[in-house]
């Protein structure tokens, strides 16, 4: 039985398909372990060589990764309600009621995105708090700092346009409401400093173009949507990339 | 876990036959992750089959038998996918999706004959092939009257498909083969 599982083994190990997915032995030699790191484009980002110390898991449970673990969440979990959900103005309530009520699995669904999401803004305070107690963001870490403001920036602005997505009366207060910020922008909002003088008008402003429209309507839930859904991931994800790069090139702090 | 007879202590003995805390924890741990996994995936999976369909129903009413005169009544066809036909005998219903590739032919009345536009399959008005590349007859819908008003209850879905014979003339099915319920109204 042994033996025909190791003939077995040998024989896949051997073919040419799982040769050019695995370009490197059993990773229990040091240049193996190396060669995992440098074939491999998502394993790539992490350093080939860490500090013992630095992957020990102290009282802040790696509150980074534990955030990247909840965006991978949001993403898998989003795209399979975005196979239901349809943002039009006439059955973006329904269908989320039918995610809740009607869809197999759908409120597990609804739910995991709901609380991963506010997880993930909850993770992205505390992991800026810690970078800050300990020292992280202080040279040559301070660009990483920068990346990571970003990224919440980012993550609060992911969680406001999904707030928009159900469509009951909690999301189009809450949009009229964050829109009437962005009306209140110098120069570019009819609210703002210089605003008026210089032209601006509740149709041509920046909450114009923000909402595709004066009012929270039809546009609104369309653009909130697409940067929901498409825009903002890409972007995060893009910055992400640069913010885990950068971890690799700086190095880690202390333990996680 | 093979128990070795060899040794002669009865309680090692023992102690090898039973599960060690550590193998029923790994087991039991392992299980109960691989038993969510398994879950969470078949729930996925099964996410993708909707509960609820917001398609056109494939069950409706289309108004009372004497609404409908001789011949072909073709004003069914953009709403319902549906031709209406009377003869001597009674009344059937045709589904107009072409046998070939699912076009929508068209009715000819100076012709009688359904046309389509994408291949140029020829049906004669009983739904047998005269022409083209079609290899099976036109299909025909389940009828029966409503109870209550008397309607004729159209199943767009229950659809009568019998094998043609290869004639000179085209692909044929006889008619009094056809003409039975529920694929017929005889009023």
């Amino acid at each position: 039985m042994t033996r025909w599982l190791e003939k077995l083994q040998q024989q896949i190990v051997s073919t040419q398909v799982w040769r050019s997915l695995f370009r490197h032995g059993y990773p229990d030699t040091d240049l193996n372990r190396a060669l995992v790191m440098f074939s491999n484009v998502i394993l790539h980002l992490h350093p080939v060589r860490v500090k013992r110390g630095a992957l020990k898991i102290r009282y802040t449970w790696c509150l980074g990764g534990l955030t990247f673990f909840m965006f991978i969440i949001l993403t898998i979990t989003g795209v399979f309600l975005m196979f239901y959900y349809v943002p039009d103005t006439r059955r973006a309530y329904n269908d989320i009621k039918d995610l809740q009520y009607v869809v197999y699995f759908g409120n597990l669904m609804r739910d995991m995105h709901r609380w991963a999401a506010h997880a993930m803004v909850f993770l992205v305070w505390l992991h800026m708090t810690r970078v800050f107690l300990t020292g992280a963001y202080k040279p040559p870490r301070e660009f990483n700092w920068v990346v990571g403001v970003v990224l919440l920036v980012l993550t609060l602005i992911l969680s406001w346009t999904g707030y928009l997505l159900p469509w009951d009366q909690l999301a189009m207060w809450a949009i009229t409401v964050g829109a009437k910020m962005a009306e209140a922008t110098p120069v570019i909002g009819v609210a703002g400093p210089f605003g008026i003088q210089l032209g601006m008008r509740p149709d041509n402003d920046i909450r114009f173009m923000l909402l595709g429209g004066t009012v929270v309507g039809q546009s609104a839930l369309l653009r909130f949507y697409v940067l929901h859904c498409v825009g903002l991931p890409l972007i995060a994800a893009l910055f992400m990339a640069v913010h885990f790069w950068r971890i690799r090139k700086d190095g880690f702090s202390g333990p996680l | 876990m093979t128990a070795n007879p060899s040794v002669p202590d009865a309680q090692q003995a023992l102690k090898e036959q039973e599960m060690s805390r550590r193998r029923f924890f790994a087991l039991v741990g392992w299980g109960g992750f691989l038993a969510s996994m398994g879950g969470a995936a078949f729930g996925t999976f099964r996410f993708m089959f909707p509960e609820v369909l917001y398609e056109p129903p494939t069950i409706f009413k289309i108004g009372k038998p004497t609404d409908f005169g001789m011949g072909v009544t073709d004003t069914l066809k953009k709403e319902r996918q549906i031709w209406v036909v009377r003869n001597e005998r009674g009344l059937y219903v045709l589904v107009a999706i072409c046998r070939h590739l699912g076009c929508t032919p068209n009715w000819f009345l100076d012709q009688e004959r359904f046309r389509c536009p994408c291949h140029g399959s020829i049906y004669d008005v009983y739904g047998n092939v005269r022409g083209g590349p079609a290899p099976r007859t036109l299909w025909r819908a389940a009828i029966n009257l409503d109870p209550v008003d008397g309607q004729v209850v159209v199943n767009f879905i229950q659809r009568q498909d019998p094998d043609p014979k290869s004639t000179p003339e085209g692909l044929t099915v006889l008619e009094p083969g056809r003409e039975v319920a529920p694929f017929f109204i005889t009023t």
